[in-house]
């Protein structure tokens, strides 16, 4: 709950700081200090400090893992306002009302990590999206960017009709919006119970772009501002995943049996249309939101096995897939030309960003050492524990396989590849040390990711 | 048949009649009419359930302004026929057959479950009164009420910003 208010207040105070002050750093100064706030109340809520005391009426609960998750994406959000803030300043004196609506979005985010009641979850899940369909059209004068924001919004309405199709199906169903509710159920399958989960299924599918449902994320990817598409494939994607998890063991738990191969076949598809398409590419920005695709194909498999190691992947997961994609991103803001030719002997002209770069890449492949190899290791391990559909773990590794031969195209590019004739970046020294620190945490969350898995238990 | 049943089923077979009559009128604005037809019937029904002050509601705010809006937009853009576009036939067949597809499971998943779903609904005629509602919405579901909120707050600031023109921008 401390999460949830802090987060609105701070967006409320965003706006006001637009008023204020002069130039745009200090509307960032503000954000990323509202960000460090925000880390200190959801610690202390972490600790068994709430600062306010509110009948939340069972629609909120919070256990540790939903903590957890809020303390790793408010941090991933950090490291977020640290890389592209100076990109969000372009915007130019309405910047601050952007930081605002990221704010706003932490709030849907605060909401759905622990939410109890179906209400909740629509709330928080209208909450992410509103925002983002306006991030996605907030390059005004760029075609691309309207269509961007037209497509998402539609779309995302008619996901959001979806929803609440399934949720009154379940209501119809249980009599009941709170998931304990539709869990206690006699634990067998009424065609009602059927109908709305399904629905839902279908609804937190295109929300978290899963496969059959994934055909809207290459073009709102490509065409949303570079700044604000690294926000959506990383921290909302994220969230997106936990609460599908939440939903599919909170409400369905009890149904586990009846459902898993659905989500088990969304998961092989998503990974086999993410992955195979993202080879053919050509453009950096369209290749990482298929591979976020792909990304998603994994992230299922967690959503598919339910157990406690899906739960530490999970975590894990949405900690080295935001750092890593968020790292290549916020170089990729700084181009405007997103072809992978672009990046041809970029280490030789810039190594240090370079290098940080190659550990984002190498993460995303999953190679050992980094923080990516753990996540996927930990998926495929929840899958085998679970013990049923052991093909799944077999199309994940050879997904696995194939993804690293799109990501080494651009380690490729970036090391062995002559300099053409492309436009200068500039980095500034603090933009290149942000990069090595994020590479740094990259490595560390490979070599100690206990560290964060303990977090559970203390 | 008692005037309930009787009302119930006239209303149903006029929403039904309506929504149909929206999909397949030429006339954009012909269909924006129908939608109001759709709307009052509904509005209908949820006086049968006991829901009167949901039944205002949905006829002030979908069946006038909304619909008034819709209005607005269809005439300002001009459309009719000339100006449809014309969609490809497979794409017809495709969307025909999903559609299809989807009411038959839909249909055959729900056609066991009639007069299972009774206790949701009380038979109580003062329950859909504002005096009831206002009070369940500020006791039992006052934290999704107040946190709504931030949804609207952050409708708002997205309207402005979209609408609000770019001054000082050096994206191009």
């Amino acid at each position: 709950m401390n999460t949830i208010i802090f987060s609105a207040l701070w967006g409320v105070l965003m706006m006001y700081v637009g008023f204020i002050v002069k130039k745009q750093k200090s509307a960032t100064a503000f954000a990323v200090l509202g960000l460090i706030v925000l880390l200190i109340v959801s610690w202390l809520e972490y600790a068994g400090v709430s600062i306010f005391t509110i009948d939340m009426q069972g629609m909120l609960r919070y256990n540790r893992l939903s903590l957890v998750f809020n303390l790793v994406m408010i941090f991933s959000t950090l490291v977020y306002f640290l890389l592209s803030g100076s990109d969000i300043e372009k915007f130019g004196k309405s910047s601050s009302d952007y930081y605002a609506l990221l704010f706003f979005i932490l709030t849907g985010i605060s909401i759905i990590s622990g939410f109890q009641s179906l209400l909740m979850l629509f709330i928080g899940i209208e909450i992410i999206s509103i925002p983002l369909y306006i991030l996605a059209g907030s390059e005004k004068s760029n075609l691309k960017s309207n269509e961007a924001a037209l497509k998402y919004f539609l779309m995302g309405a008619f996901s959001t009709g979806i929803m609440l199709m399934g949720i009154a199906f379940l209501y119809g169903d249980a009599g009941t919006f709170y998931v304990e509710g539709i869990n206690l159920g006699l634990g067998k399958i009424t065609p009602m119970l059927a109908v709305g989960m399904v629905l839902l299924m279908a609804a937190m599918s295109f929300k978290v772009s899963a496969a059959p449902f994934h055909f809207w994320t290459p073009d709102v990817y490509d065409g949303t501002p570079t700044v604000f598409t690294s926000f959506m494939a990383t921290i909302v994607k994220a969230a997106g995943f936990f609460a599908f998890f939440r939903l599919f063991e909170n409400a369905f738990g009890n149904l586990h049996s009846d459902w898993e191969i659905l989500i088990a076949v969304i998961a092989t598809l998503t990974l086999l249309i993410g992955n195979i398409t993202a080879v053919f590419q050509q453009s950096i920005k369209r290749m990482l939101s298929y591979s976020s695709i792909a990304q998603a194909g994994f992230m299922l498999m967690g959503v598919f096995a339910l157990n406690t190691f899906a739960k530490h992947g999970l975590i894990l997961y949405f900690a080295a897939y935001s750092f890593a994609t968020l790292g290549i991103f916020a170089v990729l803001a700084k181009f405007k030309d997103h072809s992978i030719e672009a990046f041809n002997g970029f280490a030789k002209r810039y190594p240090l960003v370079g290098f940080s770069m190659l550990i984002c890449i190498l993460s995303l492949a999953g190679i050992p050492l980094t923080g990516g190899f753990f996540a996927k290791y930990y998926m495929l391990l929840a899958v085998i524990k679970y013990g049923k559909m052991f093909w799944l773990v077999i199309v994940g590794i050879l997904c696995a396989a194939i993804s690293v031969y799109y990501y080494f195209k651009l380690v490729q590019a970036i090391y062995f590849k002559e300099a053409a004739q492309r436009e200068d970046v500039v980095f500034t020294r603090s933009f290149e040390l942000m990069m090595l620190a994020n590479a740094i945490l990259i490595i560390i969350l490979g070599i100690h990711p206990d560290w964060l898995m303990s977090l559970l238990y203390m | 048949m008692s005037i309930v049943e009787i009302l119930f089923w006239f209303l149903t077979a006029l929403a039904l009649f309506g929504a149909l009559m929206v999909v397949f009128s030429k006339n954009p604005v012909h269909s924006v009419l129908w939608l109001i037809s759709v709307f009052f019937s509904i509005s209908g029904h949820y006086i049968l359930l006991n829901a009167q002050f949901l039944a205002i509601v949905n006829m002030i705010v979908y069946a006038g302004a909304i619909m008034v809006l819709f209005l607005f937009v269809i005439m300002l853009m001009n459309m009719n026929t000339e100006s449809e576009p014309q969609k490809s036939k497979w794409l017809r067949i495709a969307a025909s057959l999903s559609g299809g597809s989807l009411m038959l499971v839909l249909v055959a998943a729900l056609k066991d479950t009639s007069g299972r779903v009774t206790g949701v609904f009380k038979l109580d005629g003062n329950i859909g009164l504002i005096k009831n509602l206002g009070q369940v919405l500020f006791t039992d579901y006052v934290l999704p009420f107040e946190i709504s909120s931030v949804l609207f707050l952050s409708a708002m600031v997205g309207a402005v910003l979209l609408g609000k023109k770019e001054t000082n921008s050096i994206i191009s």
